[in-house]
């Protein structure tokens, strides 16, 4: 196990400005190399910003993070565009380029490896190419290759977002909710896709999910939040009810039944 | 005015090749101008837009001096060009072109800054510099905008175009100041249809065009 590619996170907290309840406080976890790790929690609980802190989108007041043996928050200019593409991304909204096909939006994936030139005039090498075929074949979408993104289902797209991380080629994937916006059926097809493409390749992800159905079967191992602190932090195989209550119970006890709504 | 129009017709068809030639001189301008406004404006509009350059620094300098060139009508740009460069529609188009230009990147930016946020980070987020995000995940999103707003401008110039000649800036306006000078009424007459066809005829196409955009 190289310490190159994993995620540490140590005592990240975060408030947002206006704000007397810190969003984050205290959450330390480390990721080993090639483990898929699902982050669980109700609304609210922290799991956005915990993501938005991983990708230096929201900047801690505390802590550290250091994803594949990089801080990128110690790095600025070419060094933090050269950790950042170790980093894939995964997102709730999918954000592909709409009016690029599936093909040129799993290409981008490739634009942090070369040149300006290339990306300016949109000529990548054919082994460039190539391997966006291939990604794109992995997702089941190489019938769709040449289709507008925003002519796709919202479960293509997102199936397109995973071959535009698997061109990118890192050894660590970060999603946000990745399936939040896809119906259940699709939403399961699509993070076994996830999770088999990272069995393959030995990637280690880290995706928030609020379904405990979804993430005990995606993940080797489940953490949760809550109000912004981790309060679970167990194998999936072994999360239990109490875990469950953990994360999801009211802090007040539930009314009585027969209580009108 | 009634008497003007009576002595006006019918028109005056002796000058038509002129006239007509002036009329294209007209369009010209605008399309040259419109052009040479619309690269400076693709070049300098993510300078002016917040969402790209968050650097306030760089950005704020470059909305003044846009909102300048935007402040200083085409008309007076030609006056000044005619002044330093000469008579002629070079002085004409570089009238156009500045104004225009400060217009045009103004309205770029705006777009740009209303463009979702999503597919940008993502690009950034891959480790691509700022010009290849530009590139690869904006442009292609906001090119049909931006096509719109170029049309547009260029309908806006077409009109503003047909009056630089009074002032020696090129195109058929010339032929209309002489026209009116000499009290030759049948033959402004014919300017004007011309310019009203010529108007009409930009403004429907490019509308034709701005539809199928997007």
């Amino acid at each position: 196990m190289s310490p190159s590619s994993s995620i540490r996170v140590a005592g990240l907290g975060y408030t947002y400005p206006g704000y007397a309840v810190p969003a984050l406080a205290e959450v330390s976890f480390e990721v080993a190399p090639g483990e898929v790790v699902a982050v669980l929690g109700p609304s609210g609980a922290g799991k956005t910003t915990l993501f938005r802190c991983l990708t230096q989108l929201v900047d801690p007041d505390e802590g550290t993070v250091e994803l594949a043996g990089r801080r990128p928050a110690e790095l600025d200019g070419r060094e933090l565009r050269l950790a950042r593409r170790e980093v894939g991304l995964i997102f709730q909204q999918f954000n592909l380029v709409r009016r690029l096909t599936a093909q040129g939006n799993v290409l981008a994936g490739r634009l942090g490896h070369l040149s300006t030139w290339r990306v300016l005039l949109r000529r990548f090498p054919a082994a460039d190419r190539e391997l966006a075929g291939v990604c794109l074949a992995r997702v089941g979408l190489s019938d769709q290759a040449d289709q507008r993104a925003d002519r796709l289902s919202g479960g293509q797209q997102q199936r397109v977002a995973i071959a535009r991380v698997l061109a990118q080629q890192s050894s660590l994937v970060l999603a946000d909710e990745p399936v939040a916006s896809l119906d259940p059926e699709t939403a399961t097809s699509v993070l076994d896709i996830l999770r088999d493409v990272a069995r393959e390749r030995d990637i280690t992800v880290l995706s928030s999910l609020h379904q405990i159905d979804l993430a005990t079967r995606f993940a080797d191992r489940v953490l949760g939040l809550r109000a912004g602190r981790l309060v679970v932090d167990k194998p999936a195989e072994a999360f239990d009810d109490t875990d469950y209550g953990l994360i999801f119970a009211s802090p007040t006890p539930a009314p009585p039944s027969g209580t009108p709504a | 005015m009634a008497n003007w129009a009576g002595r006006a017709w019918p028109p005056s068809t002796a000058d038509l090749g002129l006239l007509l030639l002036r009329a294209a001189e007209t369009f010209a301008i605008a399309l040259v101008g419109t052009t040479l406004a619309g690269i400076l404006a693709l070049a300098s509009c993510t300078l002016a837009a917040r969402n790209i350059t968050t650097n306030g620094f760089l950005r704020l300098p470059t909305r003044w001096f846009l909102n300048t060139l935007r402040g200083i009508d085409s008309f007076v740009f030609a006056i000044l060009f005619v002044a330093a460069v000469g008579l002629g529609p070079f002085a004409g188009v570089l009238g156009v072109a500045l104004h225009t230009w400060g217009s045009m990147a103004k309205l770029f930016a705006e777009t740009i800054e209303d463009m979702p946020a999503g597919p940008l980070d993502a690009a950034r987020l891959t480790g691509a510099s700022r010009v290849k995000v530009v590139s690869y995940a904006l442009v292609p999103d906001a090119l049909p905008g931006l096509s719109s707003i170029a049309l547009y401008m260029l309908e806006f110039n077409v009109r503003t175009s047909t009056v630089l000649g009074i002032v020696g800036a090129g195109g058929i306006g010339l032929e209309l100041k002489n026209s009116l000078d000499l009290l030759n009424f049948p033959r402004l007459a014919t300017v004007i249809l011309i310019i009203l066809a010529m108007v009409t005829l930009v403004d429907q196409i490019s509308a034709r065009l701005r539809r199928h955009l997007g």
